[in-house]
C-alpha cells in the first residue's frame, strides 16, 4: 500500500479545485470591473447630454437627436448587473455598490428625460418607474420582471427604470418619498401618474399604459432575464 | 451554496480525485510495449466457450480460437451448450466433427452461464483455463500474450485481456467503443495497484489452482465473473492485466439491450458488494478495499444523484416556465443567446467539469496508446454527448432492482 499516492492525489485534486475557484473569482472580478467601466462611460455620456441640453436649451430639440437618453446602454447595464447578482449574490458589497451607481444613473437619466420632454414637446416619452425587492418580500417581482422585459423588447422606445425599493441610497429614497410609493411591491409609476401596486399580467399592463399604442414595435420579441 | 449543488461538488471532487489517482499510477508505472518474443513454456490451455442461443456468432468465435498462434496439441476448445434452443448445437457439433483434435461439443440442461463454466472446469485437466463468451473473438496472438503475461507476473493467478468493441458502426456502438478504450486504461492502472475489479467473460484466463483453492463459479446475481474476482481478492489471489492480449467483443446495438446488459452488471456490482461488504474500507484488501470498491460505489451513487439533480432542475424550470407563461400572458419565445464572454457560465462547477472531461479524454488517449487502438473524433463526441444520458437509466434500474431484490436478467 502506497499511502503517499493517496495524499498526492488529494493535493492535486484540491489544487485543481482551487484553480477553478481562482479563475471563477478572477472572472467575476473582471465582470465587476466591466460594469464599473460601463457605468463610468454612461455617467460621462449622461453628463454630456445634459450639458448639450443646457447649452441648447429648447432652441434646437432636433440637435439632441431622436434618442437623447441612453436607454440601450442602461438596458445592457441592467442585464450585466443581473449576471453579477446571480454570480456574486445580491448581498455582495461590490454588487450593492454597482447597483447604487446604476440606480443613480437611472434617476439622472429619468430627470434628464423629464427636462427634455418638457422643453421639446415633440418628444413624448413613455416610461415606467418600477419598484421591486430582492429581500424576499415580493413574491410577484420575478413574474413582473418577465412582463416588463417582454414589453421593453416589444417596444424599444419604452423606458423602464427599475429600482430596488430597499436599496440604501438617499436619492432613491427621496424619489420613493416624492412619488409616495408605499412598501407594497411590486409598484409602478407610468408617465408620472399615481403609483399602481401588485402584479399585472401582460394584458393588464398594456391596458394600464395606453401610450404603448403610440410606440413602434419590434417584429418579434425575445425574452431575457430581467430584474 | 444550496444543498443540492454541494452534493454535486462533493461527487465531482471524488470523481476528479479518482481520475488524478489513476494518472499518478500511470506516471509511476507505464505499461510495457508489445514485443514479438515467445513465452518460455506453453502450458496446456482449455478454452471454455459457454453458449446459450449463440448461433449468430459462435462460428466466428470458434474460428478466432482455431486461428490462435498456439501449439495445437496444447490447446483444447470446449463448446458448452447450456441448453440452447436455436441452431447453436448444430454449429457446435459441426466444428467438433471438423476439428476433433481441438474442439469438443458438450450439451447440458440450461442452468445459467456459471454452470456451463463449472461443467468445463470439471471436465478438463488443463493447467490454464480460459473463458470466452461466444460473442467475442480473440486476436491471433492473444493466447501467446496471455502466457507471456503469466510469465512476466509469476504471482498472477488470473489475467484479464484488453477488450475492444467489434465493428463499432452505430452511434451507440461507437459510444461503447470509447468506453471500452478508456476501460483498457483503467484496467491496466488497476493492475498497477493490484485492484482489478472484474475478470470479464471474454477471454479471462485462470490458473487451475484458482478453482482448487477457492472453488468454482457461483450464480452470484448473474455476474459470476465479478463475484470470482471479489472472491479471489478476499483470498489474496493476485489478478493481472495482459494489455497486449486483445479480444474483440460485440456490444449491444440498441438502447434497450444496452440498458439491460448494464443493469445486470450494475446490479451485480451492488449485490456482490453487499455479499462482500467486509472488504469495503478494509486495508487488509489493499487498494481494492480502500479505493476501487468504495469509489465504484461512490461513482454509482454520484451518477444517480447527479442525474436526478439535473432532471429535477430541468423539470422544475420547465414547470415554472409554463406556470409563468400562464400567469403573465407573456408568449413563449426563444431566448437570444449572448455572444459576449460576460454572459458565459463561468461558475466553479463549469471549470471542474471541464477538468474532469479533460482527464477523461486523457484516459481515452492513453487507453488508445495502450491498446494500439484508433478512435474517431465522431466516436469520442458520441461518448461525451450520449453517455451522461443513457448511464442513469441502468443506474436507476440497478438501484431499484437491488432495493426490491428483483433478479436482473441476461437478455
Amino acid at each position: 500500500m502506497n499511502f503517499s499516492r493517496y495524499a498526492l492525489a488529494f493535493v492535486i485534486t484540491a489544487a485543481i479545485f482551487g484553480t477553478a475557484f481562482y479563475i471563477t473569482h478572477r472572472l467575476d472580478a473582471q465582470r465587476v470591473a466591466d460594469i464599473r467601466t460601463a457605468e463610468d462611460t454612461l455617467s460621462i455620456d449622461l453628463l454630456s447630454t445634459q450639458t448639450q441640453f443646457e447649452l441648447l436649451g429648447s432652441l434646437d430639440c432636433s440637435a439632441l437627436g431622436t434618442q437623447p437618453i441612453l436607454s440601450d446602454e442602461l438596458n445592457s447595464l441592467a442585464a450585466r448587473l443581473s449576471v453579477a447578482e446571480q454570480n456574486l449574490g445580491t448581498d455582495n458589497p461590490q454588487v450593492v455598490q454597482l447597483k447604487k451607481q446604476y440606480s443613480l444613473l437611472e434617476i439622472r437619466d429619468y430627470l434628464l428625460l423629464q427636462q427634455i420632454s418638457q422643453k421639446c414637446k415633440s418628444l413624448k416619452p413613455v416610461y415606467i418607474l418600477y419598484f421591486y425587492s430582492n429581500s424576499g418580500d415580493c413574491a410577484d417581482c420575478a413574474r413582473t420582471g418577465d412582463v416588463l422585459t417582454y414589453l421593453r423588447q416589444t417596444y424599444p422606445d419604452l423606458r423602464v427604470y427599475s429600482f430596488d425599493y430597499h436599496l440604501d441610497l438617499s436619492a432613491l429614497q427621496t424619489l420613493i418619498h416624492l412619488k409616495k410609493v408605499t412598501n407594497t411591491l411590486p409598484a409602478f409609476i407610468v408617465n408620472n401618474r399615481a403609483p399602481v401596486y401588485g402584479f399585472k399580467t401582460l394584458e393588464e399592463m398594456q391596458t394600464l399604459i395606453p401610450e404603448l399604442k403610440t410606440l413602434a414595435t419590434t417584429t418579434s420579441a425575445t425574452s431575457t432575464s430581467s430584474r | 451554496m444550496e444543498a443540492g449543488s454541494f452534493g454535486i461538488y462533493l461527487f465531482l471532487f471524488m470523481g476528479l480525485y479518482f481520475e488524478v489517482f489513476m494518472l499518478i499510477t500511470f506516471i509511476e508505472k507505464r505499461p510495457a510495449a508489445r514485443n514479438n518474443s515467445l513465452p518460455k513454456r506453453f502450458p496446456t490451455v482449455a478454452m471454455l466457450v459457454p453458449c446459450w442461443n449463440e448461433e449468430k456468432t459462435l462460428g466466428k468465435t470458434l474460428d478466432s480460437l482455431l486461428a490462435l498462434s498456439y501449439p495445437a496439441d496444447k490447446l483444447s476448445i470446449m463448446v458448452i451448450d447450456d441448453g440452447s434452443r436455436d441452431n447453436t448445437a448444430a454449429i457446435g457439433k459441426e466444428y467438433a466433427a471438423k476439428y476433433p483434435q481441438q474442439i469438443s461439443y458438450h450439451y447440458k440442461e440450461n442452468g445459467g452461464k456459471y454452470t456451463a463454466l463449472n461443467y468445463g472446469i470439471t471436465h478438463t485437466d488443463a493447467e490454464v483455463i480460459g473463458c470466452l463468451d461466444a460473442d467475442s473473438f480473440v486476436a491471433q496472438d492473444g493466447l501467446i500474450e496471455m502466457m507471456k503475461a503469466f510469465e512476466a507476473n509469476p504471482g498472477a493467478m488470473a489475467l484479464t485481456p484488453a477488450m475492444k468493441v467489434f465493428r463499432a458502426r452505430s452511434v451507440l456502438e461507437m459510444m461503447q467503443a470509447v468506453e471500452y478504450t478508456f476501460g483498457i486504461f483503467y484496467k491496466k492502472m488497476f493492475d498497477n495497484i493490484q485492484a482489478i475489479n472484474v475478470l470479464p467473460g471474454p477471454f479471462s484466463m485462470y490458473k487451475r489452482e484458482v478453482f482448487d483453492k477457492i472453488g468454482l463459479f457461483r450464480h452470484a446475481h448473474n455476474t459470476e465473473d465479478m463475484e470470482i474476482t471479489f472472491r479471489m481478492h478476499s483470498h489474496k489471489l493476485q489478478i493481472a492485466n495482459a494489455h497486449n492480449a486483445v479480444v474483440y467483443t460485440t456490444v449491444p446495438s440498441t438502447v434497450r439491450a444496452l440498458v439491460k446488459q448494464r443493469t445486470r452488471w450494475s446490479q451485480g456490482f451492488l449485490q456482490n458488494s453487499l455479499d462482500y461488504k467486509y472488504m469495503y474500507f478494509n486495508p487488509r484488501f489493499g487498494n481494492f478495499g480502500l479505493l476501487v470498491l468504495p469509489f465504484a460505489l461512490l461513482l454509482f451513487v454520484g451518477g444517480l444523484y447527479s442525474a436526478f439533480y439535473v432532471l429535477s432542475r430541468l423539470i422544475g424550470g420547465l414547470v415554472a416556465r409554463v406556470l409563468n407563461i400562464q400567469s403573465t400572458g407573456v408568449p413563449l419565445s426563444v431566448p437570444t443567446p449572448h455572444v459576449e464572454w460576460f454572459f458565459l457560465n463561468t461558475s466553479m462547477m463549469t471549470f471542474v467539469i471541464i477538468a474532469i472531461m479533460s482527464l477523461t479524454l486523457v484516459a481515452i488517449v492513453l487507453g488508445q496508446r495502450i491498446a494500439q487502438n484508433k478512435l474517431s473524433i465522431v466516436s469520442i463526441v458520441c461518448y461525451f454527448a450520449l453517455f451522461g444520458f443513457v448511464a442513469p437509466l441502468w443506474l436507476a434500474r440497478a438501484a431499484w432492482g437491488t432495493l426490491t431484490a428483483r433478479e436482473s436478467s441476461w437478455r
